[in-house]
């Protein structure tokens, strides 16, 4: 009892605490591949804490959703997390639900988020909550589909037991169908975490935007909650990336032997996989939103396919 | 050179008609001149392009006593539509039969019945409240809405309201409001000397400066006749390809910020920089003013800093080859731009377009070659003209351009580092005052300025037509058909300035 309430706080303090880090480290790094030295490491933290301390405004024409919706989102966001294993597989929520729970959470924020940029009626509001949409109901299967394919290897959507089983059969697990689900999960990822292709989070164009158009009648605390649900999404998203893909050197439980290894293996993964997504972001440019359905299509293809290969051999 | 033809009001769309050979002859400018305490009427400016390659001016007259009114020419020429509602606004002359005749400068709640270019205006009027711009709903339907954008916008980028018609995310209509920080700049030249008046006009805009100072330079050289030294010449074409430089190479890396393409967003704002610190380094200023002046350039440059300038385009020209290369080879930057904010020629004709958005959509127009000022006749340099009008083609207009620039600066370099010579003159304009017009070809496009002395040789008008106020509206029918999310995109490629508006 006494090691689950630990390890719920362990790990809602590295969620939470983290998140900012993992954005900074991808910002740096995408800013030292454009020749650019790029904001401080920890500049996301000092925005957050900035954000807390303000006074919102808050638009006449919004209701209470308004100013309920980012505490929704948040918890939303961070209990999805808490499901997800980061570098022990016996994660605080695992008893409480697999990894359908997490996609449905992360709906949920969604339709929140979404609805709330609705409540004050500006354009940009509708604008970013009509793409959202559009787009999340090709990302969750997109998701599911990517998700499914290491299930079915595993025979469970229990993510705890996923990300042991995928560890212990170290460099075995190798193989072509694998292959095919980390580039289905990739495109997941880079959609989910809404980046270059298909949203770019740091674009000041705001009838480019998707995810930051839902924002924009947001400020002080309120946005805060928002920016930094957003953070502790994207490390939710990478933490279900490791613990799929990536899990060796996971550590069972928090009384087990090895954590250590397993944190700074952890923290290792993280870095590499924002580097990956600095890389990406670098080299591409946004595609046409008309094109973002195709792109998403191609990973359920490829997540169709690793499917039909777990089915087969 | 320019052929003058003078017409009753009522015979302005016939007489229009014949100068422009049925609209097939550009309209480049228009404007109006309140000169009731010259001869008690008010005249209208049309400049027109000749066929034999020069310029043809039409003007009429409307009696201050007669009703303030005269035909419009818009439905004949459909580039005079912005014109004709600025001097309806401005002069409170009515261009009966406009189709569209809404206030374009003036936005509530300025009074009714003030006309700032008038005369007898004198101080502007209080004007309280709140702006309120008031927007019919252009077009009705299922399923179509309204998407108000601006005027203030989350970069930082001058005031424009629009306002788009949409179904879904497909533009259907796009209603542009602009003119939100009008500065009364013709009319606050308007009693000063032509020495005085070069220190507003340069500053129209930030990154014409030296085409708007060029531009009026050269009118009040040809009203008083004066050639200016050939080595001012020189170092004034000098200074208006190093702009063209610093715009368009800014203006590749905003397309491709546009579309979140960071790599070449980031090295052409490198490289831009590096080209605005030489300017400063050159002439003291980022934005190479203070150097143009009528009857020549105020600092010669010799010497040292030639050869710094040759230096820094050898460097530049392959360091911009590889941003290029960069940019093509990048398929998913090159999808976004290809078939995007097409402007079809035909549009482009009507609203007679200048500048790389016209030679984009096959248009072979340049003022640098066509109607030559300062030494370009004796230059040699290239007008890269496209067909296709989309980003893509404004795009690479762009780069060919920055590479003829180039050259032009090595000619120009290589002309000053051999001759010596004065670069400055003293202009003695006539007793009698007298008019002149005054082009140079900026990096968006032909700015024509008009300048009228009067009998004390203090400027009586001024007229600013500057590159942006033709290409404005073709901006909005480029839209159209496009998605919304790709109208940045649009807006970047064409590059236009609002400031040029607000003069």
């Amino acid at each position: 009892m006494l090691q689950t309430a630990f390890g719920l706080f362990l790990q809602t303090v590295l969620l939470i605490g983290l998140a900012p880090l993992v954005q900074g480290l991808v910002k740096k790094i995408k800013a030292r591949l454009q020749n650019r030295i790029g904001p401080p490491l920890l500049q996301s933290y000092y925005e957050i804490a900035k954000d807390l301390r303000k006074q919102a405004v808050i638009s006449q024409h919004a209701s209470w959703f308004t100013r309920y919706a980012p505490y929704i989102v948040w918890s939303c966001i961070v209990t999805a997390g808490l499901i997800v294993p980061s570098f022990f597989a016996d994660s605080p929520l695992g008893f409480a639900g697999d990894v359908l729970m997490v996609i449905y959470l992360f709906g949920t924020a969604r339709i929140f988020t979404a609805l709330a940029a609705l409540d004050s009626g500006s354009a940009f509001g509708g604008m970013g909550s009509s793409r959202e949409m559009a787009i999340g109901a090709i990302i969750e299967p997109a998701l599911l589909l990517a998700v499914l394919g290491v299930c079915l290897a595993g025979k469970t959507t229990v993510l705890s037991q996923l990300a042991l089983q995928v560890a212990g059969q170290s460099w075995d697990f190798i193989d072509p169908a694998y292959g095919l689900a980390v580039l289905a999960m990739l495109i997941v990822v880079m959609a989910e975490t809404g980046r270059i292709p298909v949203d770019n989070p740091d674009t000041h164009l705001e009838l480019t935007m998707i995810h930051e158009a839902m924002l924009l009648e947001y400020s002080g605390r309120y946005l805060g909650l928002m920016m930094w649900a957003a953070e502790v999404k994207q490390l939710v998203v990478l933490n279900l990336f490791i613990s799929l893909f990536f899990p060796w050197g996971i550590a069972g439980g928090l009384a087990e032997a090895g954590l250590a290894v397993s944190l700074l293996l952890y923290l290792l993964k993280l870095a590499l996989l924002a580097a990956t997504l600095a890389v990406v972001e670098t080299l591409y440019a946004k595609v046409r939103l008309f094109k973002v359905p195709p792109l998403l299509s191609s990973s359920m293809a490829l997540s169709v396919l690793v499917i039909i290969l777990r089915i087969v051999m | 050179m320019m052929k003058v033809k003078d017409t009753p009001v009522a015979g302005l769309r016939a007489a229009a008609n014949a100068v422009s050979k049925s609209g097939r002859l550009p309209l480049r400018a228009m404007f109006a001149n309140d000169e009731r305490s010259l001869n008690g009427n008010y005249v209208l400016y049309l400049l027109f392009e000749a066929e034999d390659g020069g310029f043809s001016l039409l003007t009429s007259r409307i009696d201050a006593r007669q009703p303030l009114e005269f035909p419009s020419l818009t439905t004949l020429l459909p580039a005079a539509a912005w014109y004709e509602r600025e001097i309806h606004d401005l002069f409170g002359l009515k261009p009966t039969g406009h189709p569209d005749l809404q206030p374009l400068v003036l936005h509530e709640p300025w009074p009714a019945d003030c006309f700032p270019l008038r005369k007898d205006f004198t101080a502007a009027p209080e004007v309280g409240g709140s702006i309120s711009v008031k927007h019919p709903v252009a077009v009705h339907g299922e399923g179509v809405f309204e998407v108000p954008v601006g005027p203030i916008h989350a970069g930082i980028i001058e005031p424009g309201h629009f306002r788009f018609s949409q179904a879904g995310e497909n533009v259907i209509r796009l209603d542009p409001t602009l003119f939100y920080t009008h500065r009364g700049i013709e009319k606050s030249l308007e009693g000063l000397p032509v020495e005085r008046a070069i220190y507003r006009i340069e500053r129209t805009c930030g990154v014409c400066s030296v085409s708007h100072a060029l531009s009026f330079s050269q009118a009040a050289e040809a009203i008083a006749g004066t050639e200016v030294p050939l080595r001012a010449q020189y170092l004034r074409v000098l200074l208006a390809e190093l702009e063209r430089l610093y715009n368009h190479i800014g203006d590749v890396g905003n397309i491709c910020a546009g579309v979140g393409f960071a790599v070449g967003a980031s090295q052409a704002a490198r490289q831009k920089e590096t080209l605005m610190r030489f300017n400063e380094e050159l002439t003291g200023n980022r934005f190479l003013r203070g150097m143009i002046v009528p009857g020549g350039v105020t600092t010669d440059i010799g010497g040292e800093l030639i050869r710094h300038a040759s230096s820094l385009i050898n460097a530049l020209l392959p360091d911009f080859k590889d941003v290029v290369e960069i940019m093509e080879s990048n398929a998913g930057f090159i999808d976004r731009c290809r078939q995007t904010g097409v402007l079809p020629r035909q549009v482009a004709a009507d609203l007679a377009v200048v500048g790389p958005a016209a030679r984009a959509s096959g248009i072979d127009a340049d003022f640098r070659r066509d109607h030559p000022y300062a030494v370009y006749d004796q230059l040699e340099f290239k007008v890269p003209v496209r067909r296709h009008g989309d980003v893509e083609d404004r795009l690479w207009l762009r780069v060919s351009e920055v590479r003829e620039s180039c050259e032009l600066i090595r000619q120009a370099l290589a002309f000053l580092a051999s001759q010596k010579g004065e670069c400055r003159t003293e202009l003695t304009f006539p007793a009698a005052g007298g008019s002149s017009f005054g082009w140079s070809e900026s990096a968006r496009g032909a700015n024509i300025h008009w300048l009228m002395l009067d009998a004390n040789r203090r400027i009586y008008r001024y007229a600013i037509r500057s590159a942006s106020y033709p290409n404005w509206p073709a901006v909005a029918l480029a839209a159209p058909g496009n998605i919304i999310p790709d109208f940045p995109l649009i807006n970047k490629s064409f590059e236009l300035c609002y400031a040029c508006l607000d003069r």
